[in-house]
């Protein structure tokens, strides 16, 4: 548009410098973004050797505490016992001492130094700190006798004199460490493969952003979708690093826990700064690029006005899904996952070899939330539409009143409703139980069938969800003049035709999308399924979402219920497009 | 309507108090579990309530007073509204320039986009569940009021774009072709007349983002362990859990946490059904 204004002589360069300017930006973010990636990869590695180091010198004096000299028979190096279970050392020894049996003074300098077992080092004692010194460059593979610092602590000598050497003092203060030397944990290569990952992921992610390829057949897939692209990229990148790494710490961990025994817990640093560093560049770049070269671009503001929810949806949705969807290829064990392929698929599709009507079985499980859903749906409808069909009759009082206190169940907080609910279906002192035994009915044990389980769900869900449909009908009830019933009335058509053939043809365009959107909340309400029956019997009422729930965070599978998850959206996905859902959604949209 | 004989008029009296009748039956007994929490409440013991009468019978203030006087409700108090107040804000901020986007413009990717969201609104819960725990532990974000706000975003976002979208759609163009007539900027449009013209809307929006991050229960379980980072939901759930059964706390707690949310929801729930069938969005 300036340019327009602009003389012909002078433009040419004029262009040429801002076309420099707006490319000479995003490249310096890249280069400045992929600086920052690396670097803070570098750190996050360097962190995690001190968290593994602390981890080490945390066992070692685990180790080393937990030697109980009683335990060992007379004459055998103890030392070889504790060789045995992977830790070569441990103990100090008092070399200089002449006439001293080196693996006794071993024993008794620990002992001497108040290392009960089963006790920690203590941080303020330096003769204690030196033991810790001594057991980290021993992790880091220098094995050789270590000075032991005494110093000027006073207390700590004398319990060394009186235990190492029987109440004689020693030659020299110079005592010798052989210490704890933990395998150490090698990296490199996942630490490499991981700043490779970071590097690709950023500099992939700033390919989106630079204006180079924003060009006329590419354009509207570097826009929005590339900037979506891109954090997901990084986003999936930085979890794929981050996971090998702490994969291939964990199993260190874990092999240095079955030998020397619980501690303290391994405390990973947090992988934030790796990720928010390099985004900051990022986005100024996107930002550079969008000013300088979509300031002709017809549908800049567009973009520019979505860019906030975009970043948002990137950052919060897709990654997560991208992460999701790498999780269900993947087993995990005890913090350690492993790349399995299509096995988490193959394995829920198969039943895990159980018959297909076990109450764990994928098919089995998918058949109770589809009854669940039409047994739900049905009574809401049912009694939703019955509802406004009697509100809505023109000479009926109070009608305000009626539909201000029917709509409570909808108020109420649904995890409420859930809560109260199984209360109410308490075996011992349910209200429905006292109830019954009103009538001389025996307590119901509601939650020992599949049945009475079912049956106290989808009360329950009934109860909270039939307004909803009541006041969906309701308002398309008002939106059908009255006049076509006056008409019918005076053809002398009944009540049930009316209904029949009027009512319900006139309610459909606004039924259905009610139905469709009840049917996907009910096909995923958590609440009620996990708070009631809780699966009860064995699982047999969970529904597909509570079943994948429980797969992760009750039995840690997180790798199966990823896969389980997948396959739920599968399903609804599937149920969707059926209705026709999304292209209606969108074409109302439009 | 052909004229009626008293027969036929005294038949549609009796209907009408028929219909009355049943009405009245079928309303305390929809409304019977809740009279009987406000009951519970008021009662000064831990046990169910068995007696079948709905009315409070007693009226003590132990249990309030004891959830009140609890130093942990304050802070668990103040992490619901902190983690709500947030949720809303991030959600309502990012959401509002992205649906005037997708109502005004025509742009390479709006179709995409809109499916997009929409296709989110499908997701299973634990689809997302399951990795944003992950991401959380690997971040460090566990147990942190952050975290639950990054998570509650997940379903913030889309749910205010197409509530807010819905919105926009129905204000007339014209009222923005005469200003950009006037020499308005597309911004200045946006900022002075679209925005106040929707305050309504977008307190609507906001309130019921808030309801739905107060209300939440299985993803503050999920996401905090720690009894200091609870929200109010999962310390609800913790009075009548496996092992305890603090009925009249309960009740009381659910009072307290429910009362204010229901308030707003009976002002607001007309926009609501408006909203959800429009735009094709989950609660």
């Amino acid at each position: 548009m300036s340019e327009t204004a602009a003389t012909p002589g002078p433009r040419t360069p004029g262009t040429d410098a801002k076309t420099r300017a707006g490319f000479l930006g995003p490249v310096l973010a890249l280069i400045l973004a992929v600086f920052l990636a690396d670097m803070t990869w570098q750190r996050h590695v360097a962190a995690h050797a001190d968290a593994c180091t602390a981890f080490a010198a945390d066992r070692a004096a685990v180790a080393i505490a937990l030697a109980d000299p009683a335990a060992d028979p007379a004459g055998a190096d103890p030392t070889a016992a504790w060789a045995e279970r992977g830790i070569d050392a441990v103990g100090l020894r008092a070399d200089e001492v002449p006439g001293q049996p080196g693996y006794l003074d071993r024993y008794h300098v620990v002992n001497g130094l108040g290392l009960s077992p089963g006790a920690a080092l203590d941080p303020q004692s330096l003769l204690h700190k030196s033991i810790a010194d001594a057991a980290l460059r021993a992790r880091a593979g220098d094995v050789r006798p270590t000075p032991l610092r005494i110093g000027r602590d006073g207390a700590t000598f004398d319990g060394l004199q009186r235990a190492a050497v029987g109440n004689q003092t020693p030659a020299s203060a110079e005592v010798r460490v052989a210490v704890a030397r933990v395998p150490t944990v090698d990296w490199t290569d996942e630490a490499r493969a991981g700043r490779l990952l970071l590097i690709l992921a950023f500099g992939g992610a700033c390919l989106f952003w630079l204006p180079l390829l924003r060009r006329r057949p590419l354009r509207p897939w570097f826009g929005p979708v590339g900037a979506a692209v891109a954090l997901t990229l990084i986003g999936a990148a930085l979890v794929a690093a981050e996971s090998l790494l702490a994969t291939r710490v964990f199993r260190w961990a874990e092999g240095i826990t079955q030998l020397a025994g619980q501690g303290a817990a391994l405390e990973l640093p947090s992988a934030a700064a790796v990720f928010a560093a390099p985004v900051l560049p990022l986005v100024l770049a996107g930002l550079a690029g969008w000013y300088t070269h979509s300031r002709r671009s017809p549908h800049r503001a567009a973009y520019a006005y979505i860019a906030p929810a975009l970043v948002g949806m990137g950052a919060l949705v897709l990654a997560p899904f991208a992460f999701g969807v790498l999780l269900s290829f993947m087993k995990h064990r005890q913090g350690v996952f492993t790349w399995v392929g299509l096995e988490n698929f193959w394995r829920i599709l198969s039943s895990e070899g159980q018959s297909l009507t076990d109450a764990t079985s994928f098919y089995f499980t998918l058949g109770v939330t589809v009854l669940w859903t039409l047994v739900n749906v049905v009574f809401h409808l049912g009694i939703g539409l019955g509802l406004a069909l009697v509100l809505r009759e023109p000479t009926l009082r109070f009608t305000g009143l009626w539909r201000v206190l029917l709509i409570v169940p909808w108020a109420v907080p649904n995890y409420i409703t859930a809560l109260v609910w199984k209360g109410m279906f308490n075996q011992q002192y349910g209200l429905i139980n006292h109830v019954l035994a009103t009538v001389g009915i025996q307590p119901v044990a509601w939650f020992s069938s599949f049945f009475t389980a079912f049956s106290a769900n989808v009360t329950t869900n009934t109860w909270l969800g039939f307004p909803f449909m009541m006041v969906v009908s309701l308002g398309a009830l008002q939106s059908i003049p009255r006049d076509l019933y006056e008409a019918a009335d005076i053809d002398g058509i009944g009540r049930w035709a009316q209904f029949r053939h009027l009512t319900l043809p006139l309610l459909k365009p606004a039924l259905f999308p009610a139905i469709i959107l009840g049917s996907i909340w009910t096909f995923n309400m958590f609440n009620i399924i996990y708070l009631v029956s809780g699966g009860q019997p064995d699982g047999a009422t969970d529904i597909l979402i509570t079943e994948a729930y429980r797969l992760a965070f009750e039995q840690d599978r997180y790798g199966y219920a990823a896969a389980y998850s997948m396959l739920i959206f599968v399903v609804l996905f599937g149920y969707t497009l059926l209705t026709n859902r999304i292209s209606r959604g969108v074409e109302e949209a439009s | 309507m052909a004229a009626r004989t008293p027969q036929q008029i005294a038949d549609v009296k009796k209907s009408r108090w028929a219909t009355q009748i049943f009405l009245l039956v079928f309303t305390v007994a929809t409304l019977f579990p809740v009279l009987w929490v406000i009951k519970m409440a008021l009662r000064s013991g831990q046990d169910f309530s068995t007696d079948l009468n709905p009315l409070p019978t007693e009226f003590s203030l132990s249990n309030f007073a004891d959830i009140v006087g609890d130093p942990l409700f304050g802070r668990q108090l103040l992490n619901s509204l902190v983690v709500s107040v947030s949720t809303t804000l991030v959600g309502v901020f990012l959401a509002c320039t992205a649906a005037y986007a997708f109502s005004r413009f025509r742009f390479p990717g709006r179709r995409a986009g809109l499916m997009a969201f929409l296709v989110t609104q499908m997701f299973p819960g634990t689809m997302m569940m399951i990795p944003l725990y992950r991401i959380l532990d690997v971040l460090g974000l566990l147990d942190t009021v952050p975290g639950l706000v990054l998570v509650y975003g997940t379903t913030s976002i889309p749910f205010s774009v197409f509530m807010l979208k819905g919105y926009f759609d129905t204000i007339p163009k014209d009222l923005e072709e005469s200003a950009l007539m006037d020499g308005a900027s597309q911004f200045t449009i946006f900022w002075r007349i679209i925005l106040p013209l929707s305050r309504p809307a977008i307190a609507v929006t906001a309130l019921f983002s808030f309801m739905t991050a107060w209300n939440e229960y299985i993803l503050a379980a999920t996401f905090m362990s720690d009894e200091r980072a609870y929200t109010l939901p999962v310390r609800l759930q913790h009075f009548v859990g496996d092992y305890t059964t603090e009925w009249g706390h309960f009740a009381a707690g659910a009072l307290l946490v429910s009362a204010p949310v229901m308030a707003l929801f009976f002002v607001l729930q007309k926009h609501l059904v408006g909203g959800l069938t429009a735009g094709g969005v989950k609660g």
